[in-house]
């Protein structure tokens, strides 16, 4: 009996015109985003492969700059790689790391970009509210489900039955959808050195997260229709809960957030930074004032005085770091407190569960920008700055030992890359929260489904 | 239908079935309309919703603009002194050697415009600040948030362009199902009523119904603003809100006549739900986004990063045509040829950023054109434009960049003939003047010129879906 009502719920979505709309506004929207982000993203490897060559020519042994690798799976989803500063310049003068220019971007405030987060977290969300608002309310309005009912078969395994079915009908469009894009995408940023690589693994992944954003809101279509009499009661329900969970919820948490947690503007915080720096370099100016008179006086010679200088340098660079990096500490830690309460309020809507858990599967979230940050971090504080303080100890001006050939040896610059298995652990409480959802709409069916009276 | 009474049709009668709209007619069946809609909660549903969301909204991005305006106002009162350092010599018996260090202070911000409280639009991207010397720096965008570009602001505009287009079909879509449904337009069609006065009431009810939701929301949202910001202390102002409020009107009526065409070619309330909510979804969703795609396709734009490998192949280029001259970036100017290198440099540069600005104004122009044959991209490039944040004020903003440089290229080619003192002086000069500018508004003329196009593709939309209702109307067989 549980095959029989199974192949019914597939037979009838089959014949609906739902389904058949779903997969044309698929076909059409499908490659052209794909299409688009595959261009997008050839362009972002060419621009990283000519920003590298550049610097490679043109950094010297006092600069230095770092940046940040696209991501392999960024067409699925931009997330923030390209919302923040993905260059950073090291300079051996400067306690501070700055970031480079970056392009200007004036549409995505208009519209944000369409990937594969968009298709799924927004229109096949809504396709799922109208694939499964009729599955139990439009039997009750039709009196199929007393006949239904009246089977050798539990209540429980009816429900079950039509849930499967459910289940198979988003998981058809979600894989054309998901496949679709994947092979858009391969086929047009193949060029050269372009080349996206996706793992089966890494799709699965991707297919079973989606599959459980769309299951949440079958089962609310579900819970509603075990509830109400009629389908367009249903649909009158369903509609605002999906508008405001999907549409509202995540924007309007972003700007709650920075009204619940707020923090100092940034040009006060660049204006307090720089303000301490220049303090700083004026005591270092002083303090070198009086050891260059003090040799001076002492009549001492180019070898003395570099080592001198040197070591002032070396000790005026540390103090700056370490009064430096304290405020820009405490700004990072500003606004990553910010940033977990903007993402705490966003994560409560699926949509937003999605987009934090693509953000941890793709590398494209805060989370790895974050590992950016402290890599570029790392890699100037022990990499950078001592290479580049050896280097200047080593070039004395004035002597003939100094050796034009002698550049700046530094190890490449990584960015942490994690394994899938931890990027899944990084979008955990995401999941858990959907899962969440899920289990207690479940309950709330089978409650209500338990407890219907079928007169 | 009850409300028609006897007088009423002896009226009809006598006046005979000439072709005269009977207006009365048409108010009874406009006012059952907004009537059942006060009855079944949805214009008191729609008020409310509509209302504590344009507040509640409004509330959060005025905390947004007071944030950057504080931004802007902190830069402004910040020295802005190139830098702050010095330099030592170190003279010793058989040598010397000295040591420069130095920090410079944050570029210039241009101050948030107060609409932005109330349609934020492209504002955001133009409170980044930008050094302006032999060429152009976009600074990175403001901190505070990561993730605020992955989903869309919460302005007014974002309101209207989702939940308005919602609730207007939410009034449309069941208007006629309802009926059929109930038997009730078979009825009302069997009175001595005709289809052309009973289709213009339906739609003047239903349209009733959006604006006694809308227009005490806007009011509402408008009064907060004056009060809590000033926002519309002069006419031009408050022209600009009526002018927005408008926009907002026509957008609302296409989706009135979205819903009311799917209502009067389906049966079932249901099946017109799910038919509005697809057509809904493809018109408010996936149209604008598909047309600023395909701008993006069809007229790509250099990237920054782009942008710096040609302004490197430049400078390549010259060092190799010239390597006696220009063995560094900073070519010695006394050598000869060194200045005409230079020049040449700075000639370079600029007609480089001046291609990447304008790539950048064309691509954003032909957005707003394509996007603008869709209603929800109309609107939204509509109103930013009034509200003073849209493509215009961009442009604006570039084009302070642009005769920024034109200003730096200009003093740093004539301190090629100045002594050392005064060229320094010169630059000093005009790199003050430049970081004082503060790009002006757009004339409210302007604003409505460019609205128009936007106005004229929802009237469009709006007349082409109505047309199509009344054609539809006619055919429909009661039976």
């Amino acid at each position: 009996m549980f095959r029989v009502i199974l192949q019914r719920e597939l037979h009838e979505a089959l014949k609906g015109y739902t389904f058949k709309s779903v997969i044309v506004l698929l076909t059409l929207l499908v490659p052209l985003s794909a299409y688009i982000q595959a261009v997008h993203y050839r362009r972002l490897v060419e621009d990283y492969a000519s920003r590298q060559n550049i610097h490679r020519v043109e950094s010297r042994n006092e600069i230095v700059v770092l940046t940040r690798p696209v991501p392999s799976l960024l067409p699925f989803f931009n997330g923030v790689y390209e919302n923040r500063p993905n260059e950073f310049r090291l300079q051996r003068d400067s306690a501070l790391v700055l970031p480079s220019s970056e392009d200007l971007a004036p549409l995505e405030w208009l519209f944000p970009k369409v990937d594969l987060s968009f298709i799924i977290g927004v229109l096949l969300t809504l396709m799922s509210i109208l694939i499964a608002y009729d599955k139990i309310a439009g039997e009750k309005a039709r009196g199929t489900l007393k006949f239904v009912l009246s089977f050798p078969l539990s209540r429980r395994s009816v429900l079950l039955a039509k849930l499967t079915g459910t289940t198979l009908q988003l998981l058809v469009p979600l894989i054309y959808a998901v496949f679709l894009y994947t092979i858009v995408l391969i086929f047009f940023s193949y060029k050269e050195m372009t080349t996206l690589t996706v793992s089966w693994a890494e799709l699965g992944a991707l297919v079973l997260t989606a599959l459980i954003v769309l299951m949440v809101f079958a089962l609310l279509n579900m819970a509603i229709s075990t509830t109400v009499k009629q389908s367009s009661t249903v649909m009158v329900a369903c509609t605002p809960v999906w508008t405001a969970v999907v549409l509202l919820w995540p924007s309007l948490g972003l700007y709650a957030a920075s009204s619940l947690r707020p923090i100092a503007v940034q040009e006060a915080t660049q204006h307090q930074i720089t303000l301490k720096e220049a303090e700083l370099i004026q005591a270092e100016l002083a303090d070198h004032k009086e050891v260059a008179a003090g040799l001076q006086t002492q009549k001492a010679g180019v070898e003395v005085a570099w080592e001198r200088y040197i070591e002032l340098r070396r000790r005026w660079m540390g103090r700056r770091n370490d009064e430096v990096k304290q405020l820009t500490d405490e700004r990072r830690r500003q606004i990553n407190g910010r940033q977990q309460l903007a993402r705490s309020i966003v994560r409560l809507s699926p949509y937003g569960a999605l987009k934090d858990i693509l953000g941890s599967l793709c590398n494209t979230g805060p989370d790895s920008y974050e590992d950016f940050l402290d890599a570029v971090e790392l890699y100037y504080q022990q990499e950078f700055l001592p290479a580049s303080m050896a280097h200047l100890a080593r070039h004395k001006p004035g002597l003939n030992n100094t050796n034009q050939n002698d550049e700046l040896q530094l190890r490449p610059f990584q960015v942490p890359s994690p394994s899938l298995g931890a990027r899944l652990k990084q979008a955990a409480l995401s999941l858990c929260l959907l899962l969440g959802q899920i289990f207690g709409l479940l309950a709330v069916c089978l409650f209500r489904f338990d407890h219907y009276d079928v007169r | 239908m009850p409300d028609i009474s006897n007088d009423h049709l002896q009226t009809y009668s006598a006046k005979g079935l000439d072709n005269k709209l009977n207006l009365t007619f048409i108010w009874l069946v406009a006012r059952k309309e907004i009537l059942t809609n006060f009855r079944n909660f949805r214009i008191p549903f729609a008020l409310v919703t509509l209302t504590s969301l344009l507040l509640g909204l409004a509330h959060l991005m005025s905390l947004d603009y007071r944030y950057r305006l504080s931004n802007w106002e902190v830069n402004q009162t910040a020295p802005r002194d190139a830098i702050v350092g010095g330099v030592v010599d170190y003279n010793l018996i058989d040598g010397k050697f000295s040591y420069s260090a130095g920090v410079g202070y944050s570029p210039p911000v241009q101050r948030p415009r107060p609409f932005s409280v109330f349609i934020k639009g492209i504002d955001g991207e133009m409170n980044r600040s930008g050094i302006i010397n032999q060429r152009i720096n976009f600074m990175a965008r403001q901190d505070e948030l990561v993730i605020s570009l992955l989903f869309d602001t919460p302005d007014t505009s974002f309101v209207i362009k989702l939940f308005v287009s919602l609730i207007a079909l939410m009034f449309s879509l069941d208007a006629m199902t309802r009926e059929k449904e109930a038997g009730t337009l078979r009825l009302a069609l069997a009175e001595p009523i005709r289809r052309r006065e009973f289709l213009p009431g339906k739609w003047l009810g239903i349209s009733a119904s959006l604006l006694l939701t809308l227009g005490p929301a806007y009011l509402c949202e408008i009064l907060y603003l004056q009060f809590k910001h000033n926002l519309f202390n002069d006419q031009a102002s408050f022209a600009r809100a009526l002018f927005i409020f408008f926009l907002c009107i026509l957008y609302g009526l296409v989706f009135v006549n979205v819903g009311f065409f799917i209502s009067i070619l389906v049966t079932r309330t249901h099946k017109a739900i799910i038919a509005g909510l697809l057509a809904w979804a493809t018109i408010v969703l996936v149209l604008p986004n598909a047309a600023v795609l395909a701008t993006q396709v069809l007229f790509p734009t250099l990237t920054y990063d782009q942008f710096d490998a040609h302004s490197y192949k430049i400078r390549q280029d010259l060092r190799e045509a010239e390597p006696a001259t220009t063995s560094a970036v900073k070519p010695s100017i006394g050598l000869p040829g060194a200045k005409t290198t230079l020049v040449r440099l700075l000639e370079a540069e600029r007609q480089i950023t001046d291609e990447y600005l304008m790539g950048k104004i064309n691509q954003l122009r032909r957005a707003r054109l394509f996007a603008s044959v869709s209603p929800a991209g109309a609107l939204v490039f509509g109103i930013s434009d009034l509200a003073n944040t849209g493509v215009n004020d961009f442009e604006e903003y570039l084009e302070l960049f642009r005769s920024g440089q034109l200003s730096m290229t200009d003093a740093l080619k004539r301190r090629l003939d100045l002594s050392p003192q005064a060229g320094k002086k010169l630059v000093q000069e005009v790199i003050k003047d430049v970081n004082n500018r503060q790009r002006a508004d757009k004339t409210p003329i302007t604003s409505y010129l460019s609205a128009s196009l936007p106005m004229a593709s929802l009237a469009v939309w709006a007349a082409f879906f109505g047309l199509a209702a009344a054609w539809r109307f006619k055919q429909y067989d009661a039976r």
